[in-house]
């Protein structure tokens, strides 16, 4: 054997070892999104969905991830039928799942029967209740949320006749009880309340009873669109007094359809606002990585998620390679993302922060008003 | 009480829009066309598209629009009615519902799941009448739509085309037996059906944005103002298309109009009881005067 094969061969060889090792210190994950991508939801879902591909795309070398994307619609049917295809398709370590509360509670029975954890940004407050050692919330609850929402308006505003619109959804309906509850702690109830339907598009109606109330300040709890809808339509109402909105206006698109003037003296309540001016370099980073894949702006419900998933990948990176080992270190493990450090209250609910955001009528861009832990 | 009262005859005056192109579809063809309300939905993004290509305000847009929704319309027809209609009724109705879920989910995937805003007629500020404030984008919807229906109304009262028109929708085998091209007029009032959707969609994709998901909303209020307005009748549905928007704004207002009121159950006169009513009062009429409002058509629905 010549000195020149000899070296190829022993060149080839320490190729294969090293290729070897290399396959065999990469951990293979299968991690199944699984969102509403149409439906009503589409816009929150999509938003869900890319803020878990971004955190997927990131991912360290060392991991080797299987993401497929499957559209679960708005129906608890299409969540379920999704989870368990996932699961027959072969290895799930974790699921990305649902933000739609009734769909998470359709799919919650087959995570804990297959003992499979799901990571959601969904706000329904019920999720955390069901002692379903499968479920972790990377977004605040309505307990947080709601809680932060109102000490903002009693606390900080000094305010106290309280108008009170919300959703006649699952969404509105709990948010509503944890305001009033909040309220209630603090010595006060509304003044006026009125729920709306998801349809209801001309809002004169409550506009016009929250004006007769005479309030001080206006609570909002509705989704994205009826949100836009009441303030714009509370501008041309010239209702002056501050509106103070869920979770729903920090989305840029919501915020989008509004004129700057209509978002003055507007505040609303969020786990993290990726465009408001304030933040710190690693979320104008990830706000920056979001706009050039997704050619849209980033909300909370993506860095929720994409914080969800960076969870999951260091719980991963520290060996946790099966359902079982990444859902003992979710329940009692602790992460810094980038809206929050997440840490499970051993109910599931990870989030445990929430902001205020405020406009000031000039832009549609927010600056964080108030950081509640 | 102007401002309310203005705002549900904008937002009547839409519906109407929206309830006349389904009306005049559901006689031409004896089928219901479960598309309409994301023809409307596809109107709105006409005219946000085309804006955002021409810079040009709404008004000025609406010819346009009317003239690529019924353009739509005619190619809708070619694709959902025409290769079945000679099938069970049943079968030009699922494809309805198959092309509108595919309008939604291309309009998903191509314009994305926010809404939009589309743009005002004229513009979006307030005209003062001492202290009440009224909208311009109102007031030029109610003129639009004016002036739309009553030129729908001279195209089918007083022109040959409009009594080929009224002919078909009336009997197509005596419309065709006298020689008139069925088929024709048929694709002709898909086009203007889908005209006046899109008409519909641009007033109202400013005033209410516009989103993918819509369509399924509107073609619930159109249904309901031809059920009320009677079964196949033009006239009768732009009035059940206005009652309905007038019940929706003034039931919830009445404690603010009418002092005494205000010291009622809040819930009484809430958004929720005024849904509650309606269709209440949409299953009251179907029992006690299914011919609807203001009378029957002539065909036979199947």
């Amino acid at each position: 054997m010549s000195p020149s094969h000899c070296l190829r061969r022993v060149g080839t060889g320490l190729c294969v070892a090293l290729l070897s090792s290399s396959a065999l210190s990469q951990a293979e994950i299968g991690l199944p999104v699984l969102v509403p991508v149409t439906g009503f939801l589409s816009l929150e879902g999509t938003s869900q969905r890319n803020g878990a591909l971004l955190a997927i795309r990131n991912a360290p070398n060392s991991i080797k991830i299987s993401a497929p994307v499957t559209d679960t619609g708005a129906s608890p049917e299409g969540a379920s039928t999704a989870l368990e295809r996932a699961l027959a398709r072969g290895k799930v370590t974790a699921v990305v799942a649902s933000m739609l509360g009734p769909q998470m509670l359709a799919m919650m029975p087959i995570a804990l029967e297959n003992k499979v954890p799901l990571a959601t940004v969904s706000g329904t407050a019920d999720l955390t209740e069901r002692k379903n050692p499968y479920v972790f919330r990377f977004f605040p609850g309505d307990a947080t949320a709601k809680a932060a929402h109102v000490r903002y308006v009693v606390e900080d505003m000094q305010k106290k006749r309280i108008a009170l619109v919300y959703q006649t959804t699952a969404y509105g309906q709990g948010g509503r009880a944890q305001i009033v509850e909040q309220l209630k702690k603090a010595g006060l109830a509304p003044v006026m309340e009125e729920a709306l339907e998801v349809q209801v598009k001309d809002m004169s109606a409550v506009i016009g009873k929250v004006q007769q109330s005479n309030p001080d300040v206006v609570m909002l709890h509705l989704h994205g669109g009826p949100s836009a809808l009441f303030l714009k339509q509370a501008a041309a109402s010239r209702i002056t007094v501050p509106i103070i909105t869920g979770s729903a206006l920090g989305q840029p698109s919501t915020a989008a359809l509004l004129e700057p003037a209509e978002l003055k003296n507007v505040c609303a309540e969020t786990n993290a606002a990726p465009i408001a001016s304030g933040n710190g370099p690693e979320m104008e980073e990830f706000t920056q990585k979001f706009r050039a894949e997704f050619k849209t702006e980033p909300d909370g419900f993506a860095v929720g998620q994409y914080d969800a998933v960076g969870m999951i990948l260091d719980a991963v990176q520290k060996g946790a390679t099966t359902p079982e080992a990444v859902t003992r270190y979710l329940s009692s493990g602790s992460y810094q993302g980038l809206a929050m450090k997440y840490k499970s209250d051993g109910k599931g609910n990870m989030a445990h922060s929430a902001i205020i955001i405020c406009y000031d009528g000039n832009s549609r861009v927010p600056k964080i008003a108030k950081r509640y832990n | 009480m102007l401002q309310l009262l203005l705002n549900a005859l904008a937002l009547g005056a839409s519906y109407a829009l929206l309830a006349l192109g389904f009306v005049l579809i559901l006689n031409a063809t004896s089928a219901v066309n479960f598309a309409h309300g994301d023809v409307v939905m596809l109107g709105g993004y006409t005219a946000i598209a085309l804006h955002a290509l021409l810079q040009w305000p709404g008004a000025f847009l609406l010819p346009l629009v009317l003239a690529v929704m019924a353009l739509l319309g005619l190619v809708f027809s070619l694709g959902a009615y025409f290769p079945l209609k000679d099938r069970p009724p049943v079968s030009v109705f699922i494809s309805t519902i198959a092309l509108g879920i595919v309008f939604q989910n291309a309009t998903n995937a191509i314009a994305g799941a926010e809404p939009r805003k589309g743009p005002a007629l004229f513009g979006e500020g307030q005209v003062n009448f001492g202290n009440v404030a009224i909208g311009e984008q109102a007031m030029a919807i109610i003129g639009a739509a004016a002036l739309l229906i009553a030129g729908q109304h001279l195209l089918f009262r007083y022109t040959g085309l409009g009594r080929r028109l009224r002919a078909t929708a009336q009997d197509r085998q005596m419309a065709e037996a006298v020689g008139i091209s069925v088929n024709r007029m048929i694709g002709l009032t898909f086009a203007i059906g889908a005209g006046l959707a899109g008409a519909a969609g641009l007033m109202l994709a400013n005033t209410f944005f516009a989103s993918p998901t819509d369509g399924s909303n509107y073609i619930l209020k159109a249904y309901i103002a031809v059920t009320i307005g009677g079964w196949g009748n033009l006239y009768g549905a732009v009035c059940g298309a206005m009652f309905i928007a007038l019940f929706e704004v003034l039931y919830p207002s009445l404690p603010i109009l009418v002092p005494l009121l205000k010291s009622t159950t809040p819930w009484l006169f809430s958004q929720t009881m005024s849904s509650i009513l309606l269709y209440v009062g949409l299953l009251a009429i179907m029992f006690f005067r299914p011919q609807g409002l203001f009378g029957e058509a002539i065909q036979k629905r199947v």
